[in-house]
């Protein structure tokens, strides 16, 4: 693909993401013309008061975290995917699901009335529990300097499936169980709350430095997937850049879990999605990656809030009924054996 | 006049245990070496301390009268380029895309190709005739262009010393004697090149010089007529005379 065409793709993508986002937020029981939000965006008194509030404080918000989310987890996929040389790789492999799980759990079953900077606690724990899950798990694989890879896998998945079993003993031994148990269960299939500006604007911050430090690191995605002998005779110094590598997709993988729970699947299959139209080259996969990933999260969310309304799907199942067909079409049409 | 390569008591111990024992070796520039030796002896061990991919345990390296160790992972990266004997490909990468990591040693963190990255590229691919490759699959090319494709790799690098672990290996005879050609052309076009072989036959005529790692961990260097001796040989390789027609006449 030429570097002109390439640029269309963005382009197109970008504008699609904007359509998306400002059709959702017209998606609701109250209907907000999508051409009086434009003109209340340009600063014009277009909308009632409800109309306002409503828009405001709860569509927007939701609709752009879920385009937060999707962008983070696909970045996320596609770093670890790169990384671990593994097409099974997803946003949690190393272990940051079981950490967000009893993050989440501590939260929802004992302080859900609490919050900090605009984070309900539940997002702040789930967050802190994946992020320090990484670091164990990290430091597990670690030995004389250098991390091995497959152990790295291995440790991920021991801890994050000891984590995420944990679950039935918060549930055992929570006395009023129904509501807890219902919200956790929600919340482990991935629900995209309504969060405050600041949370949306903190994690939204995490998600442009996260991307502003992958961009660099793209590069070397592609010289890794050399393999390690290549990547030093080549002047790279491997550890340090994968150790950078692991930090990004850690902290964006915990921003998203900080919004949406834990949703599978999109940082599982967007790469791949965008591998398969551009082929294997991270500097490429990296914006195409982040807006298709925020443009399928957006869509999916608004269905799932809206198809069955007023009872709302977990974003995270509805995901997997649309982008699994989706997917699996695309693995089928590709006439190149898909090679990994 | 100092020694384009040269190896002072080099040696490296991996878990206690020594691989390689006080190696001493010089190489003239714009010659063509060939290293053999038994299986296991540390061939592969010995180009990857030359290449700077392992750290020696003892000794040192100079290139060019400057100490190995003391360049920059870049400065060696643009000296010193290494084909190894396998390269696995995860991903659907075309030719062009794989040759072109070879220029980043000359990338910064943010900077993309340039003009001149691209041209040595173009020389790269030109050099081992697969220009016409350019856009195909790597993992899709036969093993004999592979091997071209890897070669091309370590040229975009812009070495002024080629190291090669095996390059004949899995080939047929057609492409090893169109690889060893190659070989010969890169010499012409200036580059130092260090190469273990494991079909003898190939070295009369095509090599300006051998170097035999024997078991005992002794480095022998000579013309081809001085190293590929049936005494050496069947010393070396611990192989009876008269099993093998190399080794006809030794003892």
């Amino acid at each position: 693909m030429q570097a002109a065409e390439f640029t269309g793709m963005l382009l197109i993508l970008s504008v699609i993401l904007l359509m998306a986002i400002l059709v959702s937020a017209s998606f609701g029981a109250v209907r907000v013309p999508v051409s009086a939000m434009v003109q209340a965006l340009l600063g014009r008194h277009a909308l009632t008061q409800t109309q306002h509030i409503i828009l405001f404080t709860i569509r927007l918000p939701r609709v752009l975290a879920s385009a937060v989310v999707g962008a983070a987890l696909s970045i996320s996929g596609l770093m670890f995917q790169g990384l671990f040389r593994n097409p099974m790789a997803d946003p949690y492999i190393i272990g940051s699901s079981g950490g967000a799980v009893i993050g989440g759990c501590i939260g929802i079953f004992f302080f859900s009335q609490y919050s900090l900077w605009g984070f309900n606690a539940t997002a702040l724990l789930a967050f802190l529990g994946s992020a320090i899950t990484m670091a164990v798990v990290y430091s597990l694989a670690r030995t004389n300097g250098r991390t091995n890879v497959v152990t790295l896998l291995l440790a991920g998945f021991a801890l994050s499936t000891m984590l995420s079993n944990s679950t039935y003993l918060f549930e055992a031994f929570e006395s009023n169980s129904s509501t807890g148990t219902r919200v956790l269960s929600a919340w482990l299939h991935g629900v995209i709350g309504v969060p405050r500006w600041p949370q949306l604007c903190i994690t939204f911050l995490l998600l442009c430095v996260g991307m502003t430090a992958a961009y660099p690191l793209m590069r070397r995605l592609n010289i890794l997937s050399l393999g390690d002998d290549y990547a030093h005779q080549l002047g790279i110094r491997v550890e340090p850049t994968r150790i950078a590598i692991i930090l990004v997709g850690s902290l964006l993988t915990a921003a998203a879990v900080s919004l949406g729970g834990l949703i599978g699947f999109a940082g599982l299959i967007v790469p791949h999605v965008a591998r398969l139209r551009l082929g294997p080259d991270h500097i490429r996969l990296l914006p195409v990656s982040a807006l298709a990933g925020a443009i399928f999260l957006v869509i999916t969310d608004t269905l799932a809030r809206s198809v069955f309304a007023p009872v709302e799907l977990p974003v995270g199942v509805l995901m997997v009924f649309l982008g699994g067909p989706f997917f699996l079409y695309l693995l089928r049409k590709n006439k190149r054996e898909y090679a990994l | 006049m100092t020694p384009f390569l040269e190896l002072r008591a080099v040696g490296f111990e991996f878990n206690s245990k020594s691989v390689l024992d006080r190696l001493d070796l010089k190489l003239e520039a714009g010659t063509c070496t060939a290293l053999i030796g038994p299986n296991g002896v540390g061939k592969t061990t010995l180009l990857r301390v030359i290449s700077g991919a392992l750290p020696a345990t003892r000794g040192e390296i100079l290139l060019n009268g400057e100490l190995l160790h003391a360049l920059s992972a870049k400065q060696r990266a643009q000296r010193v380029a290494m084909v190894p004997q396998q390269l696995d490909v995860p991903f659907d990468f075309t030719v062009q895309q794989i040759v072109e990591q070879g220029r980043t040693p000359y990338l910064g963190m943010l900077r993309g190709l340039l003009r001149e990255d691209r041209d040595a590229v173009d020389r790269a691919l030109d050099l081992i005739g697969a220009t016409s490759l350019r856009h195909r699959v790597f993992n899709e090319l036969s093993g004999g262009e592979r091997q071209r494709v890897k070669i091309a790799l370590g040229l975009a690098q812009e070495p002024t010393l080629l190291l090669l672990d095996e390059p004949t290996q899995n080939l047929d005879i057609g492409r090893q004697v169109e690889l060893i050609d190659l070989l010969e052309h890169l010499r012409t076009e200036g580059i130092t090149l260090l190469a273990s072989i494991h079909d003898l036959h190939l070295i009369p005529g095509n090599f300006s010089s051998v170097l035999l790692l024997a078991p005992d961990k002794s480095l022998t260097i000579g013309n081809c007529a001085e190293v590929l001796t049936p005494q050496l040989l069947a010393d070396a390789f611990q192989c009876a005379p008269g099993r093998h027609p190399l080794l006809m006449g030794a003892r």
